[in-house]
């Protein structure tokens, strides 16, 4: 054991010190460790062994079935509609949210003394519990008796049964989501156009860029283009989760127009009991989410690196 | 490029305020909808609820009957005192568990780190909706069903605290450490008394984020809990919901009020902090 | 014979808190009753009946578990419970699905039987508390595991001023299902925004609705094997004509059932089928909006025709046997008279304790209520609400809901909804 004199960068370590550094560095990362095999890595592992079997909640025995639950999930009308409905939600909620936070972003960005409250303001929806706002969305949408029936009719048009029409179900499920998913999305957008630098906008103005869209398409656009990215896909994952409004308000009807694969997945696993379909179900679920946070986690250590 | 008078400047900037003003109004309308509904409806008795003519003030208060009648249908406090509880024990842990971890990940060499590290990032893809049913089927072999222990026990590992304390722990000088360690300071002191003061924004912004999360997670405690004592107040709103939607409407928007109270309540006292926590969290 | 080692290596595995406490197990200490119902808005009889009950037997507490939000949900929650061995000590199960979980729980060895209970009380308390009728309400397979708690037959409510203005005659409403509609047809041309009818099946959490619908043609749910379904003929059919009537005739509005309550409360609706559970709670929502009456169900097939017995049963699921005991003292109260007043008085079920009805009872109420009479006066109606074969009651009834549904709303002919209707049903019976 002697001091090795290593390269410049480094200081040199007596072996003992490495040890300790070792020891120190296993002690510290253990219980995250064991937390992250026990309540990540174990599940998906059962997950993936479940749905190769047979198993239902409360049964004595358990038979592998090969690939049968798969293309049970694939040819099942019940999971291909719910399948289609989560897109479909997530067709609205993504370009709707992103566009109107960014719109509201850069209108309150502007803004000085009143900036203060229109943060607030946006912001409250994100704050409150979503299941105490469903249950007021609710009587606000109410065909006979809730206020915004009783504009429409006083405008002249036909009342509106919003939650069950079932081809209104769904969109109105996504403007919710939208109502509390725009505040948020807002404040990473006014976190981005801080950052873009005042003097880019002045060099724009000397290159003849005077007219605001001008200057949104020239600066503001391309700078902003990771938090747009990032804010998309975050977005994204959050919508595709959906559950607790279908829970609460619809449970997915009227006739499955409102079921979402979440929902698919509690039921399944929860109330039928089917517990290695529910399995398969939700190795189908983190495919998905899996491709967009893999895109997202990517792009967050891009942006660290910017 | 035309030369603009400065009176039709003047007044253009005027149009693009009040455009500005506008949009940015109606969005406002819309945002605090159901807020103000909410509020509104939880003073009104159960006449003038379905009334054709919309007023904001009711003729008889009723404000004080509502929420009497909300708190005796459910306890809807204890729904409260159960989040706090809940979120507490969620965030204590995953602080303890998360800061040690991102700190041996980003100043310490031992083997497995860089299998630990791809580990963490690969959980950061992992919804927590998935590992929930194997999670489910485990607790209840174990039979600790139904108790505070499983509320909180899937949630204990926070990846999303360790990859951002270790954005934050990389950045801390060396030679702070270093100069620590010379001194004979153990790794452990290190940690606590050294480095995590400095870090005390990102703390601050990670605890806001959990805490939003988990006061608001339906999916986890709808499977795990089945004694009211112990629900939190999403799940509480929900069986309160149940036993009021049909009849008394004054009372459910008053027992909505109460669920939500603490939330935006923080939220407005610490303003600056929330919106910080979003924004580290989502930059970093 | 258990020698030593036999009780050492027992007493190893279960702890030795088992072999101290089980002295106790007979000394008369606080013992704390878990139960477990549907419909949390009956918490309003609920507690106060477990209020009564405390003050009463002040050893035994009884809490409640977070209710269910309708039978089938109740249903799910207690054989998910069985599995993980959280069951309450004491379950109300509806009646349509009382046999499947019977069924499970013995044979996990999970349930108590009542009947011996039963058989030990004095014949003569027994006789004058309950009729025939009411102790079948809990029997499966001839044993008797529930005590009927809640009994109630489908009735109509109605508006009489909106049936007046359509030329109706509120003392004299049509006792069959096409002078329903056509009053429900003029009642729709009253005015604009006004509905003739609703009949709440489509949104309904369990089959009651659709059960009363083809008992009352005389029909029945099963075939004869009883083993497939059998509303596969006319009197389906005209049932699901029926029910696309109550639509394009009738104005129903196809929203969810709370929903429509309120606009029947409102005054928008003339007619209303609904369970005389709801009785109470939209009689004094109503208030003085307009004059609230109740008919019986119209019953087409005069000789045959019944109706199903909606309700619910109260079981033990305790597994202590101090649990046990306790719970047969709750059963007994919850079903006594006392109990049963508070029901009836809070909601518009049906007594199912015969001395309820004495006049210091019930009886002068129902004279100031008379509303709350009428659902007793189908009583000889009466058919119990049975499951399907099989351990997916509730997942036909979803399914069958979602075709009714779409039937209703003019999506499928009735023909084709049927035919559906049967497959689908056929299929998950087998499953």
């Amino acid at each position: 054991m002697s001091a090795i004199a290593t390269a410049p960068a480094r200081a040199a370590r007596p072996v003992p010190r490495r040890w300790v550094e070792s020891l120190a560095g296993i002690g510290f990362a253990t219980p995250a460790f064991v937390l992250l095999v026990l309540t990540n890595i174990a599940p998906l592992i059962a997950l993936a062994i479940l749905s190769f079997t047979d198993y239902e909640m409360g049964a004595v025995d358990i038979n592998s079935v090969g690939a049968a639950n798969f293309s049970k999930a694939l040819h099942d009308p019940v999971i291909r509609r719910s399948l289609g409905n989560t897109f479909l939600y997530v067709a609205i909620v993504v370009p709707a949210s992103v566009l109107l936070s960014l719109l509201v972003a850069i209108l309150v960005h502007r803004r000085t003394r009143s900036r203060g409250f229109y943060e607030v303001v946006y912001f409250l929806p994100v704050t409150t519990t979503l299941i105490a706002m469903a249950t007021m969305w609710q009587f606000l949408l109410h065909p006979q008796l809730g206020p915004i029936n009783a504009v429409l009719t006083s405008l002249g048009f036909n009342r509106v049964a919003f939650l069950s029409e079932p081809s209104l179900v769904l969109p109105t499920l996504a403007a919710i989501g939208v109502w509390q998913l725009v505040g948020f999305n807002m404040v990473l957008f006014l976190a981005g156009l801080s950052a873009i630098p005042r003097d880019l906008y002045e060099a724009a103005e000397v290159d003849g860029a005077s007219h605001p869209i001008d200057r949104f398409l020239r600066v503001t656009w391309p700078l902003l283009g990771p938090t747009t990215m990032f804010v998309t896909v975050t977005t994204f994952i959050t919508a595709f989760k959906i559950f607790d409004t279908v829970a609460v308000m619809t449970r997915g009807g009227p006739m499955g127009s409102s079921m979402t694969l979440l929902y698919a997945v509690y039921l399944e696993g929860f109330q039928y009991f089917h517990l290695s379909y529910a399995a398969t179900l939700t190795l189908i679920f983190l495919a998905f989410t899996l491709v967009f946070s893999v895109t997202q986690t990517f792009f967050l250590d891009r942006r660290v690196h910017y | 490029m035309k030369a603009i008078t400065p009176r039709a400047a003047t007044v253009r900037r005027l149009l693009a305020l009040l455009l500005s003003h506008a949009v940015l109004m109606t969005g406002a309308v819309f945002m605090l909808l159901p807020l103000v509904f909410m509020a509104v409806t939880s003073i009104k008795p159960p006449a003038e609820v379905f009334e054709a003519t919309f007023r904001l003030w009711p003729r008889t208060f009723y404000g004080l009957e509502n929420f009497q009648a909300a708190l005796k249908t459910a306890p809807l406090f204890h729904f409260l005192l159960n989040g706090v509880i809940v979120c507490g024990g969620i965030l204590i842990v995953q602080l303890i568990v998360a800061i040690p971890c991102a700190y041996a990940l980003a100043k310490l060499e031992f083997p497995g780190k860089p299998v630990l590290f791809a580990l963490v990032v690969l959980g950061l893809c992992i919804p927590v909706q998935a590992p929930a049913l194997p999670l489910y089927i485990a607790f209840a072999q174990l039979g600790v069903l139904n108790t505070y222990f499983s509320m909180m026990a899937p949630f204990f590992l926070s990846v999303f605290a360790v990859f951002l304390f270790r954005q934050f722990f990389k950045s801390y000088p060396d030679e702070i450490i270093h100069a620590a360690r010379l001194d004979g300071v153990g790794e452990f002191e290190i940690v606590w008394r050294i480095v995590v003061p400095s870090a005390w924004p990102a703390i601050a912004a990670f605890s806001v984020f959990s805490i939003v999360a988990h006061w608001n997670d339906l999916y986890w405690p709808l499977i795990v809990v089945s004694d009211a004592k112990l629900a939190t107040p999403p799940l509480g709103m929900m069986f309160f919901a149940d036993s009021e939607v049909g009849s008394n409407y004054g009372a459910l928007a008053a027992g909505a009020a109460i669920i939500t109270a603490p939330l935006v309540l923080a939220f407005l006292l610490a303003r600056r902090r929330f919106i910080a926590g979003i924004t580290m969290t989502g930059i970093k | 014979m258990l020698n030593r080692r036999q009780i050492l290596k027992w007493s190893a595995a279960t702890g030795p808190a088992s072999l101290i406490a089980a002295p106790y197990a007979h000394a008369a200490e606080a013992v704390t009753l878990d139960v477990l119902y549907a419909f949390p808005a009956f918490a309003k009889f609920h507690e106060p009946i477990a209020a009564e009950f405390m003050k009463k037997q002040s050893d035994i507490k009884v809490q409640f578990r977070a209710p269910a939000a309708s039978y089938d949900e109740g249903h799910q929650t207690m054989l998910r419970q069985a599995v993980t061995n959280q069951l309450p000590d004491v379950y109300y199960a509806g009646y349509h699905l009382l046999a499947e979980l019977v069924r499970t729980l013995v044979k996990r060895n999970q349930i108590t039987e009542v009947g011996p209970l039963l058989a030990k009380e004095d014949a003569a308390w027994r006789r004058a508390n309950y009729s025939d009728n009411v102790l079948a309400l809990g029997k499966v397979d001839g044993k008797t595991y529930g005590l009927a708690f809640n009994a109630s037959l489908p009735i109509l409510y109605f508006n009489e001023q909106l049936v007046r203005a359509a030329g109706g005659d509120p003392a004299k409403m049509p006792d069959t299902w096409d002078g329903i509609i056509a009053l429900a047809a003029k009642i729709k041309a009253t005015g604009p925004d006004i509905s003739g009818i609703a009949y709440n099946i489509h949104d309904w959490p369990d089959d009651w609705l659709f059960r009363s619908m083809i008992l009352q043609a005389g029909g029945q749910m099963l075939d004869k094997t009883e083993t497939a379904s059998g509303v596969g003929g006319p009197i389906g059919l005209k049932v699901m004509r029926n029910f696309r009537r109550f639509a394009t005739e009738g104005n129903m509005p196809l929203i969810d059932w709370d929903q429509s309550r309120q606009q029947f409360i409102a005054g928008k609706i003339g007619i209303f089928a609904d369970t005389p559970a709801r009785l109470r709670q939209v009689t004094d929502l109503i208030g003085t909006k307009f004059t609230l009456k109740t008919c019986v169900f119209p019953v087409d097939d005069k000789t045959n025709g019944g109706l199903p017995t909606g309700g619910n049963a109260a079981l033990i699921t305790a597994k202590d046997p101090a649990k046990q005991k306790a719970a047969w003292e709750f059963l007994k109260f919850v079903s006594g008279p006392e109990a049963q007043q508070i029901v009836v008085e809070t909601t518009g079920y049906m007594p199912t304790n015969l001395l309820a009805t004495a006049p210091d009872k019930l009886g002068r109420f129902y004279e100031q209520n008379p509303n709350f009479r009428t659902v007793s006066q189908q009583s000889d109606r009466a058919k119990p609400w049975q499951g399907y074969p099989g351990g997916n009651s509730v997942r036909i009834w979803r399914a069958q809901r979602d075709i009714i549904n779409s039937v209703m709303r003019g999506l499928e002919t009735p023909e084709v909804g049927l035919e559906r209707l049967v497959k689908e049903s056929n299929v998950l019976m087998k499953a």
